[in-house]
């Protein structure tokens, strides 16, 4: 019975350390794997109104993802998250239909991310910005 | 929970069985020693070795314009990347040293006789690989030490006759060491030497679980080499201690002394493989003063420096790796035990002071 017990606590202790042992070596190879803060591009954006002509579209990186700013042909600003949600890829914009189509899939979504047909499942993220003296300030 | 895993796979695929053959019913011989757990530890350490090799992969870039960068990156700039770079780095010269370990008792045991001729061939096949995979491997950070050494490493070969300059210049993919080289030597340590060094490890231990282990020839009277070349014969031990769990005990515990030692050198000597120009970016126009190679590669340069021709100090050293890869063949006595070997024994000694001395000159000179 005592012998029984020693075994039992002997098991603990190497199972103990073992996890410990592990632990141990897991940490620093998950930190050093781990995806870098502050690499995903800026949180805030600065785009010069000028730059933008009616009709036209311009795509760019934010927050670590890609985005798409439009001016509408009734020169309406919108900004929207230019990642498809169906399954990521990134929408172009047909300046002819005034509309975004992801060209894995098909999927089309309208100048405010409405889906218009195809699978994906929701419409494009919008993404929030000012207008300040000529400026569009993204996020 | 564990033990309906293991009834669940046992009743499926027979584990017990091989549990038995391979660990409980794995039977050495009751005198077997410490050294024979070198192996053991040489098997943890290339582990180590890939496995860092293949996290240091994710952040090195080799090409020369940015290998140098890349490697401060990891050191300065990833968390722990400093940890992953110098296990790699200083487990390369824990490699080296344990297989002189390894090899030595072997040597001193007379382990190398028959019928384990090709365990010691593969086996010292493995060092001249590992010494391989060191070089090239120095190479990568591209910083004026890796540089000059591989120039000065690479050049040695140019003594050989006739064929020496154009070896050199396919070794290093073009007259001098550049960017060529870089892409060469880094193809050979990160993919070619890998594989090949695991196909040999696979190799050596094919032989071992074929002849059985050797028993140790200390603590016992009969101490000549048993083996009869008349059929094939396993070597097993009736009546011996079993691997599991005596001896996997002692594969730990040396296991942990060396993981003691490895840290130790790791945390608080981590300037052990660098010298002052590890730490500047290589410079084709600048030869620093004073470039040696690394310790274990010592002897072999100041062996270069004391014969008057490269070609007759590289022959020497030929000679010697020669006769060291083939001593199953050359030495036949069935003696074992290294009291009742007195020449040979003063030749090992004589060898080993040689080797420390021209080591140790190298250094100093």
């Amino acid at each position: 019975m005592e012998n029984e017990g020693r075994r039992k606590f002997l098991g603990v202790c190497v199972a103990g350390c073992t996890v410990a042992a592990a632990a141990a070596a897991g940490y620093p190879v998950l930190r050093y794997l781990a995806p870098r803060s502050g690499q995903g591009g800026a949180a805030k954006l600065v785009i010069p109104a000028g730059e933008l002509k009616e009709g036209d579209a311009k795509f760019f990186e934010f927050a670590g993802s890609s985005a798409v700013l439009i001016k509408t042909s009734s020169g309406q600003l919108v900004a929207l998250s230019a990642v498809c949600t169906h399954l990521g890829c990134i929408v172009q914009w047909v300046k002819e239909k005034q509309q975004f189509l992801c060209p894995c899939h098909g999927g089309q979504f309208s100048t405010d991310g409405t889906v218009l047909g195809g699978p994906p499942p929701r419409p494009l993220a919008k993404i929030p910005f000012t207008v300040t003296e000529g400026n569009i300030t993204i996020g | 929970m564990l033990n309906r895993l293991y009834r669940w796979l046992d009743l499926r695929y027979g584990i017990g069985e091989i549990a038995e053959k391979e660990l409980t019913g794995y039977l050495l011989p009751r005198n077997i020693n410490e050294w024979y757990s070198l192996g053991s530890v040489l098997l943890v350490i290339f582990a180590i070795q890939v496995a860092t090799g293949m996290l240091l992969m994710i952040y090195y870039v080799p090409d020369a314009d940015k290998a140098f960068k890349s490697v401060s990156f990891i050191m300065n700039e990833v968390p722990f990347g400093w940890f992953i770079r110098l296990c790699h780095a200083v487990g390369s010269n824990m490699m080296v040293a344990v297989l002189l370990l390894h090899m030595l008792s072997t040597l001193m045991m007379g382990s190398y006789k028959a019928p384990r001729e090709l365990n010691w061939v593969t086996g010292f096949t493995l060092f001249a690989l590992v010494q391989g995979i060191s070089l090239t491997g120095y190479l990568a950070p591209w910083s004026q030490l890796s540089f000059w050494a591989t120039t000065v490493a690479t050049n040695s070969v140019s003594a050989i006759p006739v064929l020496g300059p154009t070896l050199v210049e396919f070794l290093r993919g073009g007259k001098l060491v550049g960017p060529a080289t870089l892409g060469r030597f880094f193809a050979l340590h990160a993919a070619v030497l890998p594989v090949v060094i695991a196909a040999l490890i696979g190799a050596h231990l094919f032989f071992l679980k074929r002849t059985g282990v050797s028993a140790p020839p200390f603590g016992r009277d009969e101490t000549a080499n048993p083996f009869e070349a008349r059929e094939y014969h396993y070597q097993g031990h009736p009546g011996g201690i079993p691997f599991f769990p005596n001896y996997a005990l002692q594969d730990l515990s040396s296991i942990s002394i060396y993981f003691a030692v490895f840290l130790a050198v790791v945390f608080f000597w981590p300037n052990m493989p660098f010298t002052p120009d590890a730490f500047v970016p290589a410079d084709p126009f600048k030869t620093p003063a004073h470039i040696k190679p690394e310790w274990y590669f010592l002897a072999n340069y100041q062996t270069l420096k004391i014969f008057p021709s490269e070609l007759l100090g590289l022959s020497v050293q030929a000679a010697a790796m020669t006769f060291l890869a083939l001593l199953p063949f050359i030495d036949r006595s069935p003696e074992r035990h290294p009291l009742k070997r007195p020449l040979f024994l003063t030749l090992v000694i004589a060898g080993i002071l040689l080797w420390i001395a021209l080591s140790v000159w190298g250094h100093l000179s």
